[in-house]
Parts: C-alpha cells; sequence; structure tokens
C-alpha cells in the first residue's frame, strides 16, 4: 500500500490521496494522470494493467488501486 | 424536423402528454414511436441504416451474452473441481469468443458509417493520384444521402457493443428497448454521444410528471434556443462571408475577427443545441450527459478537450485512449525504453504516442478532408507537446518566477488557450487548407487593429450591421455574465426557481420575447442548420 501511495504522489503530489475516495469520478484525476499511475504500476510491480481493469471504480482511490494491484498479482 | 422550429415544440408536447398519462411501464414504447416519428421526418430510406445498425449492434450483443453465460454455467458447474490454470484457459477462450462477434460488429457497423462519411474523400484521392501520375482514370463519386445523426448513433452502438463485450455489463435482450437507445430523438441529431449502462436504465425506469424536472427541461431548451437564434444564427453570416473569401482579400485583423466570431458560434450553435436537446429529454425526466462545461475557460488544450463535446472526449478516453495506452504495440516500446534504462522516456511514451491516434480519430469524425486531418494533428502535436515537456515548461516558470497561482497567469493562460484552439478552428474553416493557413498566416502579419475600433465602420460591412452588432454584443454579455455565475457554482434554474413569482415570469416572459424578436429567422437563415448535424 506504501508503495501504491508513494507512485500516486510522484505522479500528482497535489492530491491528498489517503483521503480522496472519489479520484476519477470528481474528475481528481485526468486521463493523462491515469496514464502516468498506470505505467509506474506496470514498471514498479511488474504487472501488465489490462483493459477490463481501466474502471473509475478500480481508480478512485488508493486503496482501490492497492486491490487491483494485489488482484493483478494473485492472477498472474 | 429542426430542434429549433415550432413543429418540433409542439411535436414535444404531444409527446410529454401522452408520455405522462399512459401507464408507466408504456413509457419507454411511447419513446420509442416518438423517435422513429422523428426520424422519419428527416427521410424514409435513411432509416434502413439506423435500423441495419441496430440489428447488427443487438444480435452481436445476445451473442456474446450467450457465450459469456455458457462460461459462467460451466463454471459453476465444475465448482472447485478446476484448477487455476484451466480456469484461465477457459476465460480466454471465452474472451476470444466474444471478441470475435465484438470485432466483427464493430466493423459492419464502423464499415457503414465509413462508407457513407469517406467514400468520396477516398475517391477524390484516388483520382487526384491519378492524375498525378497521369493515369487515365476516374472513378465516379456517389451520391449517398448522409443518414441524420450516423456518427453519433454509430458511436453508441460501438460504445455498447464494447462495454458487453468487455462484460460491463449484460446485453439487452429486448430489441425494441435497445432500438430507443440507438434513435433517442433528443440526442439523434448531434448527440449528446449517450453510453448504454446510463440512458438504458433511465429507459427502465418510470417516470412520474414531475413540475420542476419539466419546468427545467423547458428552461433549459429556452436557453439553448437564446444561443442558437440569438447568437449562433446572428453571427453566421459574418463568418460566412469571411471565411468563404480569399486570404488576399482581406488584412489580417478581418480574419482575427472572423476567428472570435466563429468560436462564438461554433459554441453557441453546438452548445445551444445540446441544451434544447438535454431540455427536451428532461422534460421526460431524462437525464442526458453534460456536453459542455464553458469549454472557453479552459486554461489548457488537454482541458479544453473535457469540457468541449464531453461525450465524445469521454467515448474517446474510454474506446480509444486507454486501448491504445495499454495496447501491445505502445507497451513494447515502452518496455524497450525501460529496457535501456531510458526510465523517463519509457513513461512518456503512451502520453505522447496516444494523443496522436486519439486526436487523428476526432479530426476525421468531424469531416473527410485534409483540412481536419490537420486539425487533429495540430491538437495532438499541443497535448502531447506540453506532456512531454512539462518539466522543461515548470523550470522554465521557476527560473522566471512566475507565481502560477496568480489571477493574472491564469487568465493569460485562459486567453492564450482560447487562440490556441481559435487556430485550430481556422484550419478547417478556410475554403482548403491552403486558404486556412494563409489566413492564420495573415493574423500575424498584418493584425489591423483599428478594424475592432470600428474606424470606418468596415466591421459592420460582414453580414452583421451596425444594430445586429448591438444586439449581438448584448447578447453575448448575458452569456458571459451566466458563464461566469455558472463557472463560480451558481446553478442557475435553482437559483431563478428561489426567486420571486413575479420575478421568475418577468424573466421567462422576457427570454422568450426576446427569442421571438431577436431571435434570426426568415427564408435568408434557412442555411443555418446545426453546424453538428453534418458530423
Amino acid at each position: 500500500m506504501e508503495k501504491v501511495l508513494e507512485i500516486l504522489t510522484r505522479v500528482r503530489s497535489d492530491i491528498d490521496f489517503e483521503n480522496e475516495k472519489a479520484l476519477v469520478d470528481d474528475s481528481v484525476l485526468d486521463s493523462f494522470d491515469i496514464v502516468g499511475i498506470v505505467s509506474e504500476l506496470a514498471m514498479e510491480f511488474d504487472i501488465d494493467i489490462s483493459i477490463d481493469d481501466m474502471t473509475a471504480e478500480n481508480f478512485n482511490s488508493a486503496q482501490a488501486i492497492y486491490e487491483m494491484v494485489e488482484r493483478i498479482l494473485d492472477e498472474d | 424536423m429542426a430542434y429549433t422550429s415550432f413543429a418540433f415544440l409542439l411535436f414535444l408536447a404531444v409527446v410529454v402528454l401522452f408520455y405522462y398519462i399512459i401507464p408507466k411501464r408504456f413509457q419507454w414504447v411511447i419513446l420509442l414511436l416518438a423517435s422513429y416519428a422523428f426520424y422519419l421526418t428527416s427521410g424514409v430510406k435513411q432509416v434502413a441504416f439506423i435500423i441495419a445498425t441496430t440489428v447488427v449492434t443487438y444480435v452481436a450483443g445476445l451473442l456474446m451474452q450467450k457465450k459469456r453465460d455458457a462460461y459462467k454455467k460451466e463454471l459453476e458447474q465444475l465448482g472447485s473441481d478446476i484448477t487455476k490454470e484451466q480456469k484461465r484457459a477457459m476465460k480466454k477462450a471465452v474472451g476470444a469468443k466474444v471478441h470475435t462477434i465484438q470485432v466483427l460488429a464493430v466493423l459492419i457497423n464502423l464499415g457503414i458509417l465509413a462508407v457513407i462519411k469517406y467514400a468520396n474523400f477516398v475517391i477524390e484521392n484516388l483520382n487526384g493520384l491519378f492524375t498525378a501520375f497521369k493515369w487515365d482514370a476516374s472513378i465516379p463519386l456517389v451520391n449517398i444521402i448522409v443518414p441524420l445523426g450516423i456518427s453519433f448513433y454509430t458511436f453508441q452502438t460501438l460504445g455498447y457493443l464494447i462495454d458487453v463485450g468487455r462484460g460491463k455489463y449484460d446485453a439487452e435482450r429486448h430489441f425494441g428497448r435497445l432500438a430507443l437507445f440507438v434513435s433517442f430523438f433528443p440526442s439523434i441529431v448531434q448527440g449528446p454521444i449517450n453510453r448504454y449502462d446510463d440512458l438504458g436504465a433511465q429507459f427502465k425506469a418510470p417516470h412520474k410528471f414531475d413540475y420542476t424536472t419539466v419546468k427545467f427541461g423547458v428552461q433549459l431548451m429556452l436557453w439553448g434556443l437564446f444561443k442558437k437564434l440569438v447568437i449562433a444564427d446572428r453571427v453566421y453570416p459574418m463568418v460566412s462571408a469571411i471565411f468563404s473569401s480569399s486570404p488576399t482579400e482581406h488584412s489580417g485583423g478581418v480574419f482575427l475577427l472572423g476567428m472570435l466570431a466563429y468560436a462564438l458560434q461554433i459554441y453557441t450553435d453546438f452548445s445551444g443545441g445540446i441544451d434544447i436537446a438535454r431540455g427536451a429529454a428532461q422534460t421526460l425526466g431524462i437525464n442526458l450527459p453534460q456536453n459542455f462545461e464553458r469549454p472557453y475557460f479552459s486554461q489548457s488544450v488537454a482541458e479544453y478537450w473535457r469540457r468541449w463535446h464531453a461525450s465524445l472526449g469521454g467515448f474517446m478516453r474510454d474506446y480509444v485512449f486507454y486501448p491504445v495506452m495499454l495496447s501491445k504495440f505502445v507497451t513494447k516500446i515502452s518496455k524497450s525504453f525501460r529496457g535501456k534504462g531510458w526510465k523517463k522516456a519509457a513513461k512518456l511514451v503512451p502520453s505522447v504516442i496516444t494523443p496522436f491516434v486519439v486526436f487523428f480519430l476526432i479530426g476525421i469524425w468531424h469531416g473527410a478532408s485534409w483540412q481536419y486531418v490537420a486539425f487533429g494533428l495540430y491538437n495532438a502535436i499541443i497535448v502531447a507537446g506540453s506532456v512531454a515537456l512539462d518539466g522543461v515548461f515548470k523550470k522554465g516558470l521557476e527560473l522566471c518566477h512566475i507565481n502560477t497561482e496568480a489571477g493574472s497567469w491564469k487568465f493569460f493562460k485562459m486567453v492564450r488557450t482560447f487562440f490556441v484552439l481559435g487556430i485550430a478552428k481556422m484550419l478547417v474553416k478556410g475554403t482548403g487548407l491552403k486558404a486556412s493557413l494563409a489566413m492564420i498566416g495573415r493574423m500575424f502579419t498584418d493584425p489591423d487593429f483599428g478594424l475592432f475600433l470600428g474606424m470606418g465602420g468596415k466591421i459592420y460591412e460582414f453580414g452583421v450591421d451596425q444594430k445586429n452588432m448591438t444586439v449581438l454584443l448584448i447578447a453575448v454579455l448575458v452569456l458571459l455574465t451566466v458563464s461566469i455565475l455558472q463557472e463560480k457554482g451558481m446553478k442557475m434554474r435553482e437559483t431563478i426557481s428561489r426567486q420571486n413569482l413575479l420575478f421568475r415570469w418577468l424573466l421567462y416572459i422576457g427570454i422568450i420575447v426576446v427569442i421571438l424578436v431577436f431571435g434570426v429567422y426568415g427564408p435568408a437563415y434557412d442555411a443555418t442548420a446545426f453546424i453538428y448535424q453534418a458530423y
């Protein structure tokens, strides 16, 4: 989880990722931020994020992103 | 039947009446009948196209659903007697079958759109090539009438097919309900581009008559009519006069005037049309997505594209941007950069490549011409460039001690974005790409600011006389004031409903009178169909 938070802060240092729960729904993140997060996650965890994972629910909070990463790692 | 016509208002009133008096479970049937009745007014033959697309979408949706259901059932039956690897193999196999159906259906729907919209563009270019190589051959152009709203309804069906394929939601089993989603009359002419999970659910829900909802719908329609009839159609002759001229005919100041006029026209025309569409849907208790969020207040090109025609932007993001970004091609390049130790470049690859694909498609979606290709390329270079050079810009700002939080800086960025996009709009507005580029060039080489001070009254020579210019300026001032208030978070319709009865009615009557008196009507203006209707 800490690693995920570190990545998120690296992409957008101005957002309170620990408390923000609607990063996508409230347009806190734009699609370029998502691209940045996805490429950082792919590099850091050596995972392939698929198009089916690109849902608002998976990116709305740091916790959701963490759970998605865990799930992908588990599926591998 | 134009949204701005009296016939449409009458049509909507009849639909609203029937919609609220019949049993709620038949409300969607009324909407379907109304949508097809509305569509038929644009031509009988064209109905075949929309029906074909609906049938393809319906059948493909059901087939994909069938494959998925069979897979789930098999998984349930196997229970725990299955290894992780077997499960993965089964998922992959069903995924491949679903994918094949999806790709076929997308290709058919997209194929119909492509042939209708791009056949002549391809033929013209092929003929051009034949001439260039001095081959004695020429393909005759085809004469196809573009069916109403084909770009919009095709995109909606593509979204549906991709979502069902991805398992985002179940396929619609009722043909009539899917047909309504494809043809819903308020959004068929120029969008917004709807998503099935949103609109489909609203069609299934019962809608009780609610005075406030209907009133808000009518108010939104009035606001849209004001934008379209009082502003867009008033400034139309000026845009038309300036951009149909030759680049050498006028000073650069005239083309700057043209740019401002066109920015005003296209915004009020398109967003006005969307207000009418959303308002009409709201009178039926249906909420369509907001397509515009005061885009000219954007501080960057990327932000502008989130606020202008947002339903197309959202479509591109979900069905083009993310898939391209995660595609094997892009990830392969990114990974190879990573392997070489170029971490920064590896991260930038998706953000730089993807805008080119997205904006190329946005460009040609708007029209089949090289001007639109240039329009897409121009936007892509700016968006990808600003992402790639973000670090450099930030350092530059630090070095120059620029306070990026200052209001003046934000205002500068807003004006800069407006002009950068104004130039993009000019690319498609001249009689050809060469003419457009020459007009843009003249703005810089021969600005002629005197024109704007009204010197010699030259400004009134382009189809908008002094009287109309005064009306236009007042109307723009009203639009600007409302936009600023909205930008500050004020919800106009709710604020109005809190006012006293007398004030409210004076306001309603006032806007109706303004539309009736200052709206542009008459034979001279017959040509002003909504601009986006043609896309």
